[in-house]
Protein backbone atom coordinates (compact mmCIF):
# COMPACT_ATOMS: atom_id res chain seq x y z
CA UNK A 1 0.00 0.00 0.00
CA UNK A 2 3.06 2.51 1.04
CA UNK A 3 5.16 1.31 -1.96
CA UNK A 4 2.24 2.14 -4.38
CA UNK A 5 1.89 5.48 -3.49
CA UNK A 6 5.59 6.12 -2.66
CA UNK A 7 6.38 5.02 -6.56
CA UNK A 8 3.97 7.07 -7.83
CA UNK A 9 5.37 10.22 -5.92
CA UNK A 10 8.39 9.63 -7.81
CA UNK A 11 6.16 10.06 -11.13
CA UNK A 12 5.85 13.39 -12.92
CA UNK A 13 2.23 14.40 -13.34
CA UNK A 14 2.99 15.91 -16.96
CA UNK A 15 0.37 16.50 -19.69
CA UNK A 16 0.33 14.13 -22.24
CA UNK A 17 0.23 15.39 -25.32
CA UNK A 18 -0.60 12.80 -28.14
CA UNK A 19 -4.02 13.96 -28.19
CA UNK A 20 -5.00 10.48 -27.94
CA UNK A 21 -8.36 10.15 -25.76
CA UNK A 22 -6.97 7.41 -23.88
CA UNK A 23 -3.39 6.91 -23.64
CA UNK A 24 -1.89 3.94 -20.94
CA UNK A 25 1.83 3.55 -20.49
CA UNK A 26 3.27 0.33 -19.15
CA UNK A 27 0.30 -0.41 -17.08
CA UNK A 28 1.30 -3.45 -14.54
CA UNK A 29 -1.64 -5.05 -12.01
CA UNK A 30 -0.57 -7.50 -9.23
CA UNK A 31 -3.34 -9.20 -7.08
CA UNK A 32 -0.61 -10.39 -4.16
CA UNK A 33 1.45 -13.22 -6.13
CA UNK A 34 -0.69 -12.96 -9.34
CA UNK A 35 0.97 -10.98 -11.63
CA UNK A 36 -2.23 -9.96 -14.13
CA UNK A 37 -1.53 -6.84 -16.34
CA UNK A 38 2.14 -7.58 -17.51
CA UNK A 39 2.70 -3.98 -19.09
CA UNK A 40 0.29 -2.83 -21.27
CA UNK A 41 0.81 0.11 -23.33
CA UNK A 42 -1.76 1.48 -26.13
CA UNK A 43 -3.24 4.37 -26.63
CA UNK A 44 -7.18 5.13 -28.05
CA UNK A 45 -7.96 8.22 -30.19
CA UNK A 46 -11.15 10.12 -29.99
CA UNK A 47 -14.38 8.08 -31.13
CA UNK A 48 -12.09 5.52 -31.81
CA UNK A 49 -13.87 1.79 -30.77
CA UNK A 50 -11.45 -0.70 -30.09
CA UNK A 51 -12.49 -4.35 -29.14
CA UNK A 52 -10.71 -6.32 -26.50
CA UNK A 53 -10.45 -9.94 -27.40
CA UNK A 54 -8.49 -12.76 -25.68
CA UNK A 55 -8.83 -15.95 -23.35
CA UNK A 56 -10.69 -15.95 -20.14
CA UNK A 57 -7.63 -15.10 -17.69
CA UNK A 58 -5.95 -12.80 -19.96
CA UNK A 59 -6.94 -9.68 -17.93
CA UNK A 60 -9.23 -8.08 -20.12
CA UNK A 61 -11.34 -7.34 -17.83
CA UNK A 62 -9.13 -5.92 -14.92
CA UNK A 63 -7.45 -3.95 -18.19
CA UNK A 64 -10.64 -2.44 -18.57
CA UNK A 65 -11.22 -1.74 -14.68
CA UNK A 66 -7.73 -0.84 -14.13
CA UNK A 67 -8.53 2.47 -16.63
CA UNK A 68 -10.85 3.86 -14.05
CA UNK A 69 -9.51 2.60 -10.93
CA UNK A 70 -12.26 0.07 -9.84
CA UNK A 71 -9.05 -1.84 -9.51
CA UNK A 72 -5.76 0.15 -8.03
CA UNK A 73 -2.92 -0.36 -11.00
CA UNK A 74 0.14 -1.37 -9.20
CA UNK A 75 2.40 0.38 -11.91
CA UNK A 76 2.58 2.22 -14.81
CA UNK A 77 0.47 5.63 -16.33
CA UNK A 78 -2.85 6.09 -17.80
CA UNK A 79 -4.02 9.29 -19.19
CA UNK A 80 -7.21 10.21 -20.18
CA UNK A 81 -7.56 13.42 -22.63
CA UNK A 82 -3.55 13.85 -21.17
CA UNK A 83 -4.59 14.14 -17.90
CA UNK A 84 -2.52 11.35 -15.29
CA UNK A 85 -5.20 10.01 -13.54
CA UNK A 86 -3.11 7.89 -11.14
CA UNK A 87 -1.58 11.17 -10.14
CA UNK A 88 -1.88 11.86 -6.16
CA UNK A 89 -4.15 14.77 -6.69
CA UNK A 90 -6.77 13.42 -8.82
CA UNK A 91 -10.68 13.35 -7.53
CA UNK A 92 -10.78 9.85 -9.30
CA UNK A 93 -14.85 10.70 -9.27
CA UNK A 94 -14.56 13.45 -11.58
CA UNK A 95 -12.70 11.25 -13.68
CA UNK A 96 -15.27 8.78 -13.60
CA UNK A 97 -18.00 10.85 -14.57
CA UNK A 98 -16.01 11.11 -17.85
CA UNK A 99 -15.77 7.48 -18.59
CA UNK A 100 -19.23 5.29 -18.58
CA UNK A 101 -19.31 1.65 -17.58
CA UNK A 102 -21.40 -1.01 -18.14
CA UNK A 103 -21.16 -4.14 -16.61
CA UNK A 104 -21.91 -7.95 -17.58
CA UNK A 105 -23.87 -8.01 -14.75
CA UNK A 106 -26.16 -5.03 -15.15
CA UNK A 107 -25.50 -3.83 -12.01
CA UNK A 108 -28.67 -1.35 -11.79
CA UNK A 109 -29.41 -0.82 -8.42
CA UNK A 110 -32.75 -2.38 -7.71
CA UNK A 111 -34.36 -0.63 -5.16
CA UNK A 112 -35.07 2.44 -8.06
CA UNK A 113 -36.79 2.61 -11.45
CA UNK A 114 -35.50 2.54 -14.21
CA UNK A 115 -35.49 6.39 -14.52
CA UNK A 116 -34.21 6.63 -11.07
CA UNK A 117 -31.75 4.65 -12.05
CA UNK A 118 -30.96 6.96 -14.64
CA UNK A 119 -31.33 9.98 -12.55
CA UNK A 120 -29.47 8.96 -9.82
CA UNK A 121 -25.80 10.13 -10.88
CA UNK A 122 -26.67 13.12 -12.85
CA UNK A 123 -28.65 14.38 -9.69
CA UNK A 124 -26.41 13.98 -6.97
CA UNK A 125 -22.85 14.07 -9.12
CA UNK A 126 -23.55 16.90 -11.34
CA UNK A 127 -26.59 18.43 -9.27
CA UNK A 128 -28.88 18.80 -12.01
CA UNK A 129 -32.83 19.58 -11.14
CA UNK A 130 -34.94 16.74 -11.10
CA UNK A 131 -36.93 18.15 -13.72
CA UNK A 132 -33.52 18.33 -16.08
CA UNK A 133 -32.58 14.55 -14.69
CA UNK A 134 -35.79 13.45 -16.04
CA UNK A 135 -36.15 14.59 -18.98
CA UNK A 136 -32.51 13.73 -20.30
CA UNK A 137 -32.93 10.10 -18.41
CA UNK A 138 -36.85 9.95 -21.17
CA UNK A 139 -34.68 11.08 -23.72
CA UNK A 140 -31.96 8.24 -23.35
CA UNK A 141 -34.70 5.80 -22.42
CA UNK A 142 -36.38 6.79 -25.92
CA UNK A 143 -32.84 5.85 -27.46
CA UNK A 144 -32.53 2.59 -26.10
CA UNK A 145 -36.08 2.18 -26.70
CA UNK A 146 -37.27 1.51 -23.20
CA UNK A 147 -39.85 4.84 -22.83
CA UNK A 148 -42.61 2.23 -21.60
CA UNK A 149 -40.17 1.02 -19.09
CA UNK A 150 -39.17 4.24 -16.88
CA UNK A 151 -41.16 3.38 -13.71
CA UNK A 152 -40.81 -0.38 -13.95
CA UNK A 153 -38.42 -2.06 -11.28
CA UNK A 154 -35.05 -3.89 -12.74
CA UNK A 155 -36.43 -6.78 -11.44
CA UNK A 156 -39.52 -7.16 -13.66
CA UNK A 157 -36.95 -6.04 -17.10
CA UNK A 158 -35.39 -9.21 -18.88
CA UNK A 159 -31.78 -9.48 -18.91
CA UNK A 160 -31.70 -7.49 -22.36
CA UNK A 161 -33.47 -4.70 -21.12
CA UNK A 162 -31.76 -4.39 -17.92
CA UNK A 163 -28.58 -3.85 -19.76
CA UNK A 164 -30.14 -1.03 -21.86
CA UNK A 165 -31.10 0.62 -18.76
CA UNK A 166 -27.14 0.29 -17.83
CA UNK A 167 -26.01 1.83 -20.87
CA UNK A 168 -28.65 4.71 -20.75
CA UNK A 169 -27.55 5.04 -16.61
CA UNK A 170 -23.60 5.65 -17.76
CA UNK A 171 -24.65 7.78 -20.61
CA UNK A 172 -26.84 9.77 -18.14
CA UNK A 173 -23.65 10.92 -17.27
CA UNK A 174 -22.43 12.19 -20.53
CA UNK A 175 -19.82 10.48 -20.62
CA UNK A 176 -16.10 10.86 -23.26
CA UNK A 177 -15.56 7.29 -23.27
CA UNK A 178 -18.14 4.57 -22.41
CA UNK A 179 -16.23 0.93 -21.03
CA UNK A 180 -18.25 -2.60 -21.64
CA UNK A 181 -17.13 -5.16 -19.75
CA UNK A 182 -18.55 -8.17 -21.72
CA UNK A 183 -22.13 -6.69 -21.74
CA UNK A 184 -23.43 -9.48 -23.70
CA UNK A 185 -21.91 -12.59 -21.93
CA UNK A 186 -24.76 -12.83 -19.61
CA UNK A 187 -27.62 -12.70 -21.93
CA UNK A 188 -30.07 -15.29 -23.56
CA UNK A 189 -29.13 -15.51 -27.19
CA UNK A 190 -32.44 -13.76 -28.35
CA UNK A 191 -31.41 -10.33 -26.60
CA UNK A 192 -27.74 -10.00 -27.32
CA UNK A 193 -28.63 -8.31 -30.80
CA UNK A 194 -30.82 -5.45 -28.63
CA UNK A 195 -28.13 -4.55 -26.42
CA UNK A 196 -25.31 -4.56 -29.75
CA UNK A 197 -27.84 -2.19 -32.05
CA UNK A 198 -27.76 0.22 -29.23
CA UNK A 199 -23.81 0.12 -29.10
CA UNK A 200 -23.52 0.16 -32.58
CA UNK A 201 -25.57 3.50 -32.73
CA UNK A 202 -23.35 5.01 -30.26
CA UNK A 203 -20.34 3.70 -32.35
CA UNK A 204 -22.22 5.73 -35.02
CA UNK A 205 -22.48 9.02 -32.98
CA UNK A 206 -18.92 9.23 -32.38
CA UNK A 207 -18.64 7.88 -28.54
CA UNK A 208 -15.22 6.34 -27.80
CA UNK A 209 -15.75 3.02 -26.87
CA UNK A 210 -13.65 0.18 -25.03
CA UNK A 211 -15.56 -3.49 -25.30
CA UNK A 212 -14.75 -6.36 -24.04
CA UNK A 213 -16.55 -9.28 -26.24
CA UNK A 214 -16.58 -11.57 -28.24
CA UNK A 215 -19.55 -10.95 -30.41
CA UNK A 216 -17.26 -11.54 -33.87
CA UNK A 217 -20.68 -9.83 -36.10
CA UNK A 218 -20.64 -6.55 -33.75
CA UNK A 219 -17.02 -6.65 -33.63
CA UNK A 220 -16.23 -6.66 -37.36
CA UNK A 221 -18.93 -4.02 -38.00
CA UNK A 222 -18.19 -1.46 -35.55
CA UNK A 223 -15.04 -1.88 -34.35
CA UNK A 224 -11.85 0.37 -35.90
CA UNK A 225 -9.33 -1.91 -33.97
CA UNK A 226 -8.87 -5.14 -31.97
CA UNK A 227 -6.48 -5.48 -28.88
CA UNK A 228 -5.48 -9.37 -28.55
CA UNK A 229 -4.80 -9.61 -24.56
CA UNK A 230 -2.97 -12.80 -23.69
CA UNK A 231 -1.71 -13.54 -20.06
CA UNK A 232 -1.66 -9.77 -19.79
CA UNK A 233 0.07 -8.45 -22.73
CA UNK A 234 -1.22 -7.16 -26.05
CA UNK A 235 -0.41 -9.93 -28.47
CA UNK A 236 -1.79 -8.14 -31.12
CA UNK A 237 -3.04 -4.88 -32.43
CA UNK A 238 -4.92 -3.95 -35.91
CA UNK A 239 -8.15 -3.83 -37.55
CA UNK A 240 -10.67 -6.83 -37.17
CA UNK A 241 -9.55 -7.32 -40.85
CA UNK A 242 -6.30 -7.57 -40.12
CA UNK A 243 -6.57 -9.52 -36.98
CA UNK A 244 -9.32 -12.19 -38.07
CA UNK A 245 -8.14 -12.59 -42.15
CA UNK A 246 -4.23 -11.59 -41.67
CA UNK A 247 -3.25 -12.93 -38.31
CA UNK A 248 0.38 -14.71 -38.26
CA UNK A 249 0.32 -15.02 -34.28
CA UNK A 250 -0.56 -18.64 -32.82
CA UNK A 251 -2.31 -17.78 -29.93
CA UNK A 252 -5.02 -15.35 -31.62
CA UNK A 253 -5.31 -18.27 -34.34
CA UNK A 254 -5.73 -20.72 -31.94
CA UNK A 255 -8.46 -19.03 -29.76
CA UNK A 256 -9.91 -17.50 -33.15
CA UNK A 257 -10.58 -21.28 -34.01
CA UNK A 258 -12.22 -21.53 -30.75
CA UNK A 259 -14.63 -18.96 -30.83
CA UNK A 260 -15.78 -19.40 -34.19
CA UNK B 1 -57.92 -45.97 6.20
CA UNK B 2 -61.36 -46.93 7.38
CA UNK B 3 -61.71 -50.48 7.92
CA UNK B 4 -65.36 -50.73 7.53
CA UNK B 5 -65.15 -49.72 4.17
CA UNK B 6 -67.07 -51.82 1.68
CA UNK B 7 -64.46 -52.41 -1.08
CA UNK B 8 -60.85 -53.83 0.80
CA UNK B 9 -57.85 -52.38 0.23
CA UNK B 10 -55.81 -54.00 -2.33
CA UNK B 11 -52.97 -55.88 -1.13
CA UNK B 12 -49.56 -55.49 -1.86
CA UNK B 13 -46.50 -55.47 -0.36
CA UNK B 14 -46.46 -51.21 0.42
CA UNK B 15 -50.16 -52.32 2.18
CA UNK B 16 -50.68 -51.51 6.15
CA UNK B 17 -50.32 -54.94 7.76
CA UNK B 18 -52.39 -53.29 10.49
CA UNK B 19 -55.73 -51.68 10.96
CA UNK B 20 -54.84 -47.90 10.42
CA UNK B 21 -57.45 -46.17 12.90
CA UNK B 22 -54.39 -44.65 15.31
CA UNK B 23 -51.60 -42.68 14.67
CA UNK B 24 -50.66 -44.80 18.35
CA UNK B 25 -50.34 -47.82 16.57
CA UNK B 26 -48.93 -46.31 13.44
CA UNK B 27 -45.94 -44.65 15.12
CA UNK B 28 -44.41 -46.67 18.21
CA UNK B 29 -42.48 -44.08 18.92
CA UNK B 30 -44.95 -41.27 19.07
CA UNK B 31 -46.61 -43.36 21.69
CA UNK B 32 -43.53 -44.32 23.62
CA UNK B 33 -42.85 -40.78 23.74
CA UNK B 34 -46.21 -39.53 24.79
CA UNK B 35 -46.42 -42.50 27.61
CA UNK B 36 -43.11 -41.10 28.81
CA UNK B 37 -44.89 -37.88 28.97
CA UNK B 38 -47.44 -39.22 30.88
CA UNK B 39 -45.80 -41.15 33.68
CA UNK B 40 -43.43 -38.44 34.18
CA UNK B 41 -46.52 -36.33 34.79
CA UNK B 42 -48.91 -38.77 36.68
CA UNK B 43 -45.89 -39.67 38.69
CA UNK B 44 -44.14 -36.09 39.53
CA UNK B 45 -47.34 -34.06 39.87
CA UNK B 46 -49.98 -36.26 41.04
CA UNK B 47 -49.26 -37.05 44.29
CA UNK B 48 -47.91 -34.29 45.62
CA UNK B 49 -51.31 -33.78 47.52
CA UNK B 50 -50.68 -34.20 51.16
CA UNK B 51 -52.38 -37.37 51.26
CA UNK B 52 -51.27 -39.51 47.85
CA UNK B 53 -54.96 -40.36 45.77
CA UNK B 54 -56.16 -43.75 46.23
CA UNK B 55 -54.84 -46.30 43.63
CA UNK B 56 -58.89 -46.73 41.43
CA UNK B 57 -58.87 -42.84 41.60
CA UNK B 58 -55.49 -42.60 40.44
CA UNK B 59 -56.01 -45.05 37.76
CA UNK B 60 -59.10 -43.35 36.76
CA UNK B 61 -57.17 -39.80 36.03
CA UNK B 62 -54.48 -41.80 34.16
CA UNK B 63 -57.18 -43.70 31.77
CA UNK B 64 -58.76 -40.44 31.23
CA UNK B 65 -55.13 -38.68 30.11
CA UNK B 66 -54.29 -41.77 27.97
CA UNK B 67 -58.25 -41.17 25.74
CA UNK B 68 -57.89 -37.66 25.70
CA UNK B 69 -54.11 -38.12 24.59
CA UNK B 70 -55.37 -41.17 21.71
CA UNK B 71 -58.49 -38.71 20.75
CA UNK B 72 -56.42 -35.51 20.17
CA UNK B 73 -53.21 -37.48 19.00
CA UNK B 74 -55.07 -39.10 16.32
CA UNK B 75 -56.45 -35.86 15.17
CA UNK B 76 -52.89 -34.20 15.49
CA UNK B 77 -50.98 -36.61 13.47
CA UNK B 78 -53.47 -36.69 10.71
CA UNK B 79 -51.87 -34.57 7.71
CA UNK B 80 -55.55 -34.67 6.21
CA UNK B 81 -57.39 -33.28 9.29
CA UNK B 82 -57.88 -29.41 9.14
CA UNK B 83 -55.50 -26.93 11.03
CA UNK B 84 -58.39 -25.51 12.63
CA UNK B 85 -59.40 -28.78 14.11
CA UNK B 86 -55.83 -29.63 14.96
CA UNK B 87 -55.57 -25.96 16.60
CA UNK B 88 -58.79 -27.02 18.99
CA UNK B 89 -57.36 -30.51 19.36
CA UNK B 90 -53.90 -29.05 20.57
CA UNK B 91 -55.82 -26.30 23.05
CA UNK B 92 -57.89 -28.94 24.23
CA UNK B 93 -54.99 -31.45 25.30
CA UNK B 94 -53.23 -28.40 26.88
CA UNK B 95 -56.57 -27.50 28.70
CA UNK B 96 -57.42 -30.71 30.09
CA UNK B 97 -53.53 -30.78 31.49
CA UNK B 98 -54.02 -27.53 32.99
CA UNK B 99 -56.86 -28.26 34.71
CA UNK B 100 -55.86 -31.73 35.69
CA UNK B 101 -52.98 -29.95 37.33
CA UNK B 102 -55.05 -27.54 38.53
CA UNK B 103 -57.44 -29.68 40.29
CA UNK B 104 -55.27 -32.53 41.36
CA UNK B 105 -51.55 -31.18 42.30
CA UNK B 106 -50.31 -30.35 45.68
CA UNK B 107 -50.25 -26.81 44.61
CA UNK B 108 -51.30 -23.94 47.24
CA UNK B 109 -52.86 -21.83 44.87
CA UNK B 110 -54.52 -19.89 47.45
CA UNK B 111 -51.11 -18.67 48.87
CA UNK B 112 -50.00 -18.53 45.72
CA UNK B 113 -52.83 -15.79 44.90
CA UNK B 114 -52.40 -14.40 48.24
CA UNK B 115 -48.79 -13.48 47.58
CA UNK B 116 -48.21 -12.76 43.45
CA UNK B 117 -51.63 -11.98 42.59
CA UNK B 118 -52.52 -9.62 45.47
CA UNK B 119 -54.14 -6.44 43.52
CA UNK B 120 -55.13 -4.68 46.15
CA UNK B 121 -51.43 -4.27 46.99
CA UNK B 122 -51.61 -2.45 43.63
CA UNK B 123 -54.90 0.13 44.32
CA UNK B 124 -53.94 4.14 44.15
CA UNK B 125 -50.45 2.60 43.30
CA UNK B 126 -50.53 2.23 39.48
CA UNK B 127 -49.73 5.68 38.48
CA UNK B 128 -46.35 4.67 39.80
CA UNK B 129 -45.72 1.96 38.03
CA UNK B 130 -47.08 4.06 34.63
CA UNK B 131 -44.68 6.89 35.96
CA UNK B 132 -42.22 4.20 35.60
CA UNK B 133 -42.97 2.97 32.50
CA UNK B 134 -42.97 6.14 30.68
CA UNK B 135 -39.46 6.37 32.38
CA UNK B 136 -38.92 3.05 30.83
CA UNK B 137 -39.80 4.17 26.98
CA UNK B 138 -38.45 7.00 27.16
CA UNK B 139 -34.91 5.00 28.06
CA UNK B 140 -35.49 3.07 25.47
CA UNK B 141 -36.21 5.49 22.77
CA UNK B 142 -33.47 7.90 23.08
CA UNK B 143 -31.09 4.63 23.71
CA UNK B 144 -32.28 3.30 20.58
CA UNK B 145 -32.02 6.55 18.84
CA UNK B 146 -27.95 6.26 20.41
CA UNK B 147 -27.81 2.65 19.52
CA UNK B 148 -28.76 2.99 15.66
CA UNK B 149 -26.43 6.11 14.98
CA UNK B 150 -23.48 3.94 17.54
CA UNK B 151 -24.14 0.91 15.26
CA UNK B 152 -24.44 2.78 12.14
CA UNK B 153 -21.25 5.02 12.57
CA UNK B 154 -18.91 1.81 13.50
CA UNK B 155 -20.38 0.06 10.32
CA UNK B 156 -20.19 2.93 8.17
CA UNK B 157 -16.04 3.32 9.06
CA UNK B 158 -15.86 -0.51 8.69
CA UNK B 159 -16.52 0.06 5.39
CA UNK B 160 -13.14 2.35 4.63
CA UNK B 161 -11.82 -1.04 5.18
CA UNK B 162 -8.87 0.47 7.35
CA UNK B 163 -6.73 -2.14 8.67
CA UNK B 164 -5.86 0.14 11.82
CA UNK B 165 -9.54 1.39 12.13
CA UNK B 166 -10.96 -1.70 11.52
CA UNK B 167 -8.83 -2.93 14.55
CA UNK B 168 -9.66 -0.49 16.97
CA UNK B 169 -13.76 -0.96 15.98
CA UNK B 170 -13.66 -4.89 16.43
CA UNK B 171 -12.01 -4.28 19.62
CA UNK B 172 -14.85 -1.66 20.69
CA UNK B 173 -17.42 -4.28 19.30
CA UNK B 174 -16.12 -6.95 21.31
CA UNK B 175 -15.21 -5.38 24.07
CA UNK B 176 -19.07 -4.02 24.66
CA UNK B 177 -20.55 -6.86 23.20
CA UNK B 178 -18.99 -9.52 25.61
CA UNK B 179 -19.09 -6.95 29.00
CA UNK B 180 -22.84 -7.56 30.75
CA UNK B 181 -24.76 -4.31 30.29
CA UNK B 182 -24.98 -3.88 34.47
CA UNK B 183 -20.99 -3.87 34.63
CA UNK B 184 -20.98 -1.23 31.85
CA UNK B 185 -23.32 0.80 33.91
CA UNK B 186 -22.11 0.38 37.54
CA UNK B 187 -18.84 1.29 35.61
CA UNK B 188 -20.04 4.83 34.46
CA UNK B 189 -22.07 5.55 37.68
CA UNK B 190 -20.07 4.44 40.36
CA UNK B 191 -16.10 4.53 38.95
CA UNK B 192 -16.30 7.48 36.44
CA UNK B 193 -17.28 9.82 38.85
CA UNK B 194 -13.68 9.04 40.63
CA UNK B 195 -12.13 10.69 37.38
CA UNK B 196 -14.31 13.60 37.54
CA UNK B 197 -17.29 12.70 35.47
CA UNK B 198 -20.66 12.43 37.47
CA UNK B 199 -23.58 11.01 35.37
CA UNK B 200 -26.77 11.29 36.48
CA UNK B 201 -28.36 7.26 36.58
CA UNK B 202 -30.69 8.44 33.41
CA UNK B 203 -27.56 9.73 31.37
CA UNK B 204 -25.89 6.12 32.50
CA UNK B 205 -27.93 4.54 31.41
CA UNK B 206 -28.73 6.28 28.20
CA UNK B 207 -25.39 6.27 27.65
CA UNK B 208 -24.43 2.42 28.54
CA UNK B 209 -27.62 0.94 26.43
CA UNK B 210 -26.11 3.61 23.55
CA UNK B 211 -22.29 2.01 23.85
CA UNK B 212 -23.28 -1.36 24.49
CA UNK B 213 -26.29 -1.84 22.20
CA UNK B 214 -24.65 0.04 19.82
CA UNK B 215 -21.99 -2.78 19.49
CA UNK B 216 -24.83 -5.31 18.51
CA UNK B 217 -26.30 -2.76 15.75
CA UNK B 218 -23.15 -2.30 14.47
CA UNK B 219 -23.13 -6.03 13.88
CA UNK B 220 -26.46 -5.78 12.52
CA UNK B 221 -25.42 -3.34 9.88
CA UNK B 222 -22.44 -4.74 9.08
CA UNK B 223 -24.51 -7.77 7.65
CA UNK B 224 -26.48 -5.98 5.80
CA UNK B 225 -23.85 -3.82 3.62
CA UNK B 226 -22.43 -6.93 3.20
CA UNK B 227 -25.22 -8.88 1.90
CA UNK B 228 -25.29 -6.15 -0.58
CA UNK B 229 -23.85 -7.44 -3.99
CA UNK B 230 -20.17 -6.00 -4.86
CA UNK B 231 -21.68 -5.33 -7.91
CA UNK B 232 -23.68 -2.22 -6.77
CA UNK B 233 -20.59 -0.50 -5.53
CA UNK B 234 -18.64 -1.22 -8.37
CA UNK B 235 -21.67 0.48 -10.56
CA UNK B 236 -22.28 3.43 -8.00
CA UNK B 237 -18.62 4.19 -8.21
CA UNK B 238 -18.08 4.01 -12.02
CA UNK B 239 -20.81 6.69 -12.14
CA UNK B 240 -18.79 8.94 -9.94
CA UNK B 241 -20.51 9.17 -6.98
CA UNK B 242 -18.72 9.45 -3.99
CA UNK B 243 -17.87 7.23 -0.87
CA UNK B 244 -20.49 8.26 1.06
CA UNK B 245 -23.07 9.22 -1.70
CA UNK B 246 -22.70 5.23 -2.71
CA UNK B 247 -23.07 4.59 0.94
CA UNK B 248 -26.30 6.79 1.92
CA UNK B 249 -28.15 6.34 -1.90
CA UNK B 250 -26.75 2.75 -2.92
CA UNK B 251 -25.79 0.69 -0.10
CA UNK B 252 -27.78 1.61 2.92
CA UNK B 253 -31.54 1.55 1.19
CA UNK B 254 -30.69 -1.71 0.04
CA UNK B 255 -29.54 -3.33 3.30
CA UNK B 256 -32.15 -2.34 5.19
CA UNK B 257 -34.67 -4.39 4.60
CA UNK B 258 -32.03 -7.19 5.39
CA UNK B 259 -31.22 -5.45 8.97
CA UNK B 260 -34.29 -4.63 9.84
CA UNK B 261 -35.71 -8.04 11.72
CA UNK B 262 -32.10 -8.65 13.26
CA UNK B 263 -31.63 -4.78 14.50
CA UNK B 264 -35.56 -4.88 15.85
CA UNK B 265 -34.78 -7.98 17.91
CA UNK B 266 -31.69 -6.29 19.31
CA UNK B 267 -33.77 -3.21 19.99
CA UNK B 268 -36.39 -5.35 21.58
CA UNK B 269 -33.58 -6.99 23.75
CA UNK B 270 -32.52 -3.24 24.98
CA UNK B 271 -36.13 -2.42 25.94
CA UNK B 272 -35.78 -5.14 27.89
CA UNK B 273 -32.29 -4.38 29.25
CA UNK B 274 -33.51 -0.76 30.64
CA UNK B 275 -34.20 -3.26 33.25
CA UNK B 276 -30.97 -2.99 34.33
CA UNK B 277 -31.03 0.54 35.12
CA UNK B 278 -32.74 -0.15 38.18
CA UNK B 279 -29.36 -0.69 39.74
CA UNK B 280 -28.49 2.72 39.15
CA UNK B 281 -31.67 3.80 40.94
CA UNK B 282 -33.08 5.29 37.58
CA UNK B 283 -36.63 5.33 38.04
CA UNK B 284 -37.76 3.05 35.37
CA UNK B 285 -40.47 0.71 35.75
CA UNK B 286 -38.46 -2.31 37.50
CA UNK B 287 -37.43 0.25 39.59
CA UNK B 288 -40.95 1.69 40.71
CA UNK B 289 -42.11 -1.82 40.86
CA UNK B 290 -39.44 -2.77 43.15
CA UNK B 291 -40.04 0.30 45.51
CA UNK B 292 -43.61 -0.84 45.74
CA UNK B 293 -42.81 -4.63 46.43
CA UNK B 294 -40.87 -2.98 49.32
CA UNK B 295 -43.37 -0.74 50.87
CA UNK B 296 -45.82 -3.51 50.64
CA UNK B 297 -43.73 -6.42 51.35
CA UNK B 298 -45.58 -7.93 48.58
CA UNK B 299 -44.20 -9.02 45.21
CA UNK B 300 -47.60 -8.67 43.20
CA UNK B 301 -45.94 -5.08 41.47
CA UNK B 302 -43.34 -7.03 40.18
CA UNK B 303 -45.73 -9.44 38.57
CA UNK B 304 -47.60 -6.86 37.65
CA UNK B 305 -44.58 -4.62 36.15
CA UNK B 306 -43.41 -8.90 34.56
CA UNK B 307 -47.16 -8.39 32.67
CA UNK B 308 -46.51 -4.42 31.96
CA UNK B 309 -43.36 -5.60 30.13
CA UNK B 310 -45.40 -8.03 28.08
CA UNK B 311 -48.13 -5.78 27.22
CA UNK B 312 -45.58 -3.85 25.31
CA UNK B 313 -43.23 -5.61 24.25
CA UNK B 314 -45.07 -8.27 22.26
CA UNK B 315 -47.34 -5.77 20.00
CA UNK B 316 -43.87 -4.45 19.42
CA UNK B 317 -42.59 -8.10 18.19
CA UNK B 318 -45.61 -8.93 16.16
CA UNK B 319 -45.17 -5.16 14.33
CA UNK B 320 -41.95 -6.08 13.23
CA UNK B 321 -42.70 -8.62 11.78
CA UNK B 322 -45.34 -6.68 9.99
CA UNK B 323 -42.68 -4.38 8.78
CA UNK B 324 -40.18 -7.06 7.78
CA UNK B 325 -42.57 -8.62 5.22
CA UNK B 326 -43.70 -5.21 4.26
CA UNK B 327 -40.75 -4.91 3.16
CA UNK B 328 -39.73 -7.77 2.08
CA UNK B 329 -42.88 -7.56 -0.17
CA UNK B 330 -41.56 -4.11 -1.40
CA UNK B 331 -38.21 -5.25 -2.23
CA UNK B 332 -40.06 -8.26 -4.66
CA UNK B 333 -42.41 -5.62 -6.58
Amino acid sequence: MFLRTSSRKGVKCKMNDTGAMIEVVDLHKRFKDLHVLKGISTSVKQSEVVAVMGPSGSGKSTFLRCMNRLEEPSSGHIYIEGIDILAPYIDINRVRTEIGMVFQSFNLFPHLTSIENIKLAPMSVRKISDQEATERGMALLDKVGLVDKAKVYPEQLSGGQQQRVAIARALAMQPQIMFFDEPTSALDPEMIGEVLDVMRNMAKEGMTMMVVSHEMGFIKEAADRILFLVDGLIVEDGTPDQIFNYSKNERTLEFLSKII
Amino acid sequence: MNPMSATPAPKNKFARTHPGWSVWLRRPSVTALSFAVLFAYAFFLLPTKDTAPPFLFYLSINLFIVLVLAFTGNILADPKKPEALKMIAALLLIAVFCWLFYRYSGAQWGRLKDFFFNWETLEGNWWILWQGLEVTLLLAFISGIGSVLVGLLIAVLRTLHSPTLNFFLKVYVDVFRSIPMIVVMVFIFFALPFMGISLGSIVTTILALSLGYGAYASECFRAGIESVHSGQLEAARSLGLSRWKTISKIILPQAFPVVIPPLTGTLVAMLKDTAVASIVAAPELLKRARELYTSETNPTPLVAAALIYLVVLIPLVRAVNVLENKLQKRRKV
